[in-house]
């Protein structure tokens, strides 16, 4: 780094796919829009992992005991690692931790707007609670392909620190699904009843976390190198994996 | 919250015309233990306002000191400053090490790296390359070096004493913009065709592990692009931007001499994205971003805590008073940046940019 004048303007940088380094080079705009990205995937990591604590008692087996304790605390791990970013750019991460309380949820039947709520930028599916093993199962293995979605998405950023920590991410992000998909397939032969009305309560609620299908936002982020698929294309992505998963299972 | 700390100039060794290299003694050396491709941010004050710079240190892990090298740049302060007037004994302050412009080391392994360095872009590469060549026995380097002259060439010499040392390991392609060399190859810019070239007569893209590379813009995508083609993913190269967002000199905020009077309410204009949009909003103690929300402006937040730091915004115009900020630093603070989320409104207009 070396405080050259920039050869050229760094919004043309952008859409021809360079990418930018540090927080010393992000432009004003860019670092808001960067940092809400950011800060959604912190919050619905440290949601996430809140939540899914309870599953780890709910296990009926040492395996699957092991397998929430797992997926409980990488996912908080996970949110470490991009907070340590956000924290390049001024964030108070001990006070970040504390700024909300990542176990609250709704209730069951409530609907919330799946616009950001207040302060607390998780993804809308991380308000609503769990109720057991088995529907803690479906979440993990659904919500599981979604992020999968959106950390391929997140790998191709034009940020590059974050772009290298989605990177590393990734697989441990596709095993949390993998476990939940090992025990999806106990369930589906033990629990079937139940996998059906939890996969119907989920199914929803997580494609809605892709967002709208017409997005400003997408086309704001997409100009900077900070997105490349679009809401809806992700979105079909997804149903389609998500039905190939239950179609095998015969839960379709 | 970054934090600065003192370092002794020991040396200021006059590199090209245009470029000096700094050797400093932080006094708390545990804290300036570095990995190779990082960068220092200084702090100094001119004419009352505090400017950042950031330069990247060129030493390598295995050399026992701390070295930055800071090209002048027309109309920088800071940069001008060091070339003109630092010398040995003077304090600066800056940062500890930060950046993540390199890959893991292992001794073991033998990998082939491939460099890009445009003008004083060579900072950061020359740090890894000196670092990968000694750690990294069974390594070798090559070098893709621009520059305008002969004359502006960086480092020349230690990078002819890294050849001999490492001979065979470590490789250099100079490339120049403006003195005809004996082969078509080495003169002009780095641009698809140079690559192609490159690739054709000196590189085997198919054995390369990673690319660095640090330059101007233009030319990093060029090579980037011209890397993906010959196979290279996105994983495997290694960007360092050349240029700070930060202007050359911090400009003066603008504070209204309009008294602060006791209306219950303010003109707000809020510019966003380019667009300015003004309205009304009492002085009951929402927030700007609040009222810029109800007034459907996108604007940036997260927290809405004081401790993200998403919602930065600055005042153009008018006086604001932040309830909490715990992400700011004082200097932005003067420069009158505030946490949009925190800030409430003490003039009777405001004007205030999420752009700048």
């Amino acid at each position: 780094m070396t405080n050259d004048a920039a050869a050229m303007p760094i919004a043309e940088y952008l859409a021809q796919g360079g990418k930018l380094t540090s927080p010393e080079n992000v432009p004003p705009r860019y670092r808001g829009e960067l940092l809400r990205l950011m800060s959604s995937f912190v919050d619905s990591e440290l949601a996430g992992s809140a939540g899914f604590a309870a599953a780890i008692n709910w296990a009926p087996g040492i395996k699957e005991r092991i397998a929430a304790s797992r997926i409980t605390l990488e996912k908080a791990d996970h949110a470490e690692r991009v907070l340590d970013l956000m924290q390049g750019f001024g964030t108070d991460k001990a006070l970040y931790n504390q700024a909300h309380d990542w176990a609250a949820r709704v209730s069951r039947d409530d609907r919330i707007d799946p616009r950001r709520q207040g302060g607390d930028m998780r993804l809308s599916v991380f308000y609503y609670p769990l109720t057991g093993w088995t529907d803690a199962v479906v979440m993990n293995v659904l919500m599981g392909m979604a992020t999968l979605h959106a950390l391929t998405e997140m790998q191709r950023s034009s940020y590059q620190p974050l772009a290298e920590v989605m990177r590393d991410l990734l697989p441990r992000e596709r095993r949390h699904m993998e476990l939940g998909q090992e025990g999806l397939e106990r369930l589906a032969r033990s629990d079937r009843d139940g996998v059906r009305a939890s996969v119907a309560y989920w199914m929803p609620r997580v494609a809605e976390t892709f967002g709208p299908a017409q997005s400003e936002r997408f086309e704001k982020q997409r100009g900077m190198g900070l997105r490349h698929t679009d809401n809806e294309t992700l979105r079909q992505s997804w149903r389609a994996q998500a039905g190939s998963v239950l179609t095998a299972l015969g839960l379709d | 919250m970054p934090r600065f700390h003192p370092l002794e100039v020991t040396e200021v060794r006059r590199e090209t015309r245009d470029a000096v290299v700094v050797t400093l003694k932080p006094q708390d050396a545990g804290a300036f233990a570095f990995t190779q491709g990082q960068y220092l941010t200084f702090r100094r004050e001119f004419d009352g306002e505090e400017l950042r710079r950031s330069y990247s240190i060129c030493a390598g892990l295995d050399e026992g000191c701390l070295r930055v090298g800071i090209k002048r740049v027309d109309g920088g302060a800071f940069s001008t400053w060091a070339n003109e007037e630092l010398k040995p004994g003077d304090m600066l302050e800056a940062m500890t090490p930060q950046g993540r412009f390199f890959t893991a080391l292992d001794p073991a392994t033998a990998k082939s790296y491939l460099g890009f360095a445009g003008g004083s872009g060579i900072t950061p590469v020359l740090s890894i390359i000196k670092t990968v060549l000694s750690r990294e026995p069974a390594s070798t380097f090559t070098l893709v070096y621009a520059n305008r002259q002969v004359g502006s060439i960086m480092f020349r010499e230690e990078l002819e004493d890294l050849k001999n040392t490492y001979l065979g390991r470590f490789s250099v392609v100079h490339i120049l913009e403006s003195e005809g060399q004996e082969i078509d190859l080495f003169t002009g810019r780095i641009d698809a065709d140079k690559m192609e070239m490159l690739f054709r007569m000196w590189i085997d893209a198919e054995t390369v592990d990673t690319a660095f590379i640090c330059g101007p813009e233009p030319m990093m995508l060029t090579i980037a692009d011209s890397l993906r083609k010959h196979g290279l993913s996105d994983d495997q190269i290694k960007f360092e931007l050349f240029a700070s967002s930060q202007p050359g000199r911090a400009k003066k905020r603008a504070v209204s001499q309009q008294a602060v009077n006791a209306a219950n309410s303010c003109e707000v204009s809020v510019t966003l994205d380019g667009a300015t949009r003004s309205f009304r909003m009492p002085k009951d103690g929402t927030s700007v971003l609040d009222a810029a929300i109800d007034h459907d402006m996108d604007a940036p937040y997260s927290c809405k805590a004081g401790v993200c730091s998403t919602c930065r915004a600055k005042v153009l115009e008018g006086e604001v008073e932040m309830e909490v900020n715990h992400a700011l630093e004082d200097y932005e603070v003067r420069a009158g940046y505030v946490l949009s989320c925190q800030c409430i409104p003490l003039s009777d207009k405001l004007v205030l940019s999420y752009d700048e």
